[in-house]
């Protein structure tokens, strides 16, 4: 969990900068292209993983072992 | 303007747009049932709240792919905004993304070790039988036009007007696609209620909200596509009206058709198409498509 906040921070930092400097500068519209594709879906990714709630540690096995929750 | 910032608020107003359009779907659904339906701004409160719910990991799932797929829905959507409302290029590249889309329903499934969630992926492997009339539609906007470059086929309908009155029953293919792709629609098999949510069963919290999110861009690319293929140049008011009506329609047709059986799907689907290509290619060698 810990390993996966960590990753989670990097991406939003290096997503965050690349667009910034996208926004910022004009680069190549190639570059700009690939920045957006991968970059946006990161952005929102590493954001979501780290602000969502997460289950207390006594509910987390009953949580991961019946997950047809649906909704 | 930075082709960045063009980007970011293309994908945000497909966002907002695409979410309100499926509030309204939704709502239209509820009053053709006599219901009186959810707000028309849920749907996309519904997304916003999702990124804040509890999410766990199951442990049946696989979990880089289980992640990985979410990311790639939204990228492939991504690359819809910027293919379509953005740069105007190629109708091939948007056949592209709506075939990974297929992909997407097909791995989300599997991915989750969830037997709703792989049934559902068995049956999006069927529901390929969309993508059929929908390739055959954009040939014949290129056999037409000449052309598949987004902005060279506006260019073309504004010299010799909208391809609808041209090649309709191309268009309805299109729609066809429309109508499958929309909400709790007849063809919906991947996400019929026998089995839960289908494909996203198993992405519930901020996963869903992301996938709501891809989602609702999703549907404003097919409208605008669709708007901007067979429509030809519109104003922002032209799309809004033409995104509503569509809206509009499917949720009528949607809430007037019970979802159709996996082999009566798919048998639809082939048959309209058939007729359709048939059509066109009768219209095409008659010369009453000049």
């Amino acid at each position: 969990m810990v390993s996966q906040k960590i990753t989670c921070i990097i991406l939003l930092v290096l997503s965050t900068v690349a667009i910034l400097a996208c926004l910022i500068a004009d680069f190549e519209a190639w570059i700009v292209y690939a920045v957006a594709i991968f970059g946006i879906p990161t952005w929102v990714l590493s954001l979501g993983l780290l602000t969502m709630a997460k289950p207390k540690p006594e509910d987390e096995e009953e949580r991961v072992k019946e997950p047809f929750t649906g909704y | 303007m930075n082709l960045m910032a063009n980007i970011l608020i293309n994908v945000i107003i497909a966002f907002l747009a695409g979410s309100l359009l499926l509030g309204l779907h939704r709502k239209v659904m509820a009053r053709v049932q006599k219901r009186p339906g959810p707000p028309i701004v849920q749907h996309l409160i519904h997304s916003l709240k999702f990124f804040f719910k509890e999410t766990a990991i199951p442990k049946t799932v696989s979990r880089v792919f289980y992640i990985g797929i979410v990311f790639i829905l939204a990228l492939i959507w991504i690359v819809g905004v910027i293919v379509g409302p953005v740069a105007h290029d190629s109708l091939l590249i948007l056949f592209g993304v709506y075939a990974v889309y297929k992909i997407v329903e097909h791995n989300s499934g599997s991915s989750s070790g969830s037997p709703y969630g792989k049934l559902s992926c068995v049956r999006a492997v069927l529901s390929a039988a969309t993508e059929l009339p929908l390739f055959a539609s954009i040939v014949f906007v290129y056999l037409i036009t000449g052309t598949m470059n987004i902005g060279e086929i506006i260019a073309y309908q504004s010299a010799h007007g909208p391809l609808i009155f041209s090649i309709p029953l191309a268009a309805l293919m299109f729609f066809m696609l429309i109508i499958t792709k929309s909400p709790y629609s007849p063809f919906a098999i991947t996400k019929d209620k026998a089995l839960i949510s289908g494909f996203e069963t198993e992405h519930f919290g901020f996963l869903r909200g992301f996938m709501l999110f891809s989602e609702s861009i999703a549907w404003y690319v097919m409208l605008w596509v669709f708007l901007t293929i067979f429509f030809g140049p519109l104003s922002a008011v032209g799309y809004l009206i033409g995104m509503v009506a569509i809206s509009f329609i499917t949720g009528f047709i949607n809430a007037a058709t019970p979802l159709l059986s996996p082999n009566h799907s798919v048998m639809t689907q082939i048959t309209i198409g058939a007729i359709c290509f048939f059509g066109t290619v009768l219209m095409i060698f008659t010369g009453v498509v000049a």
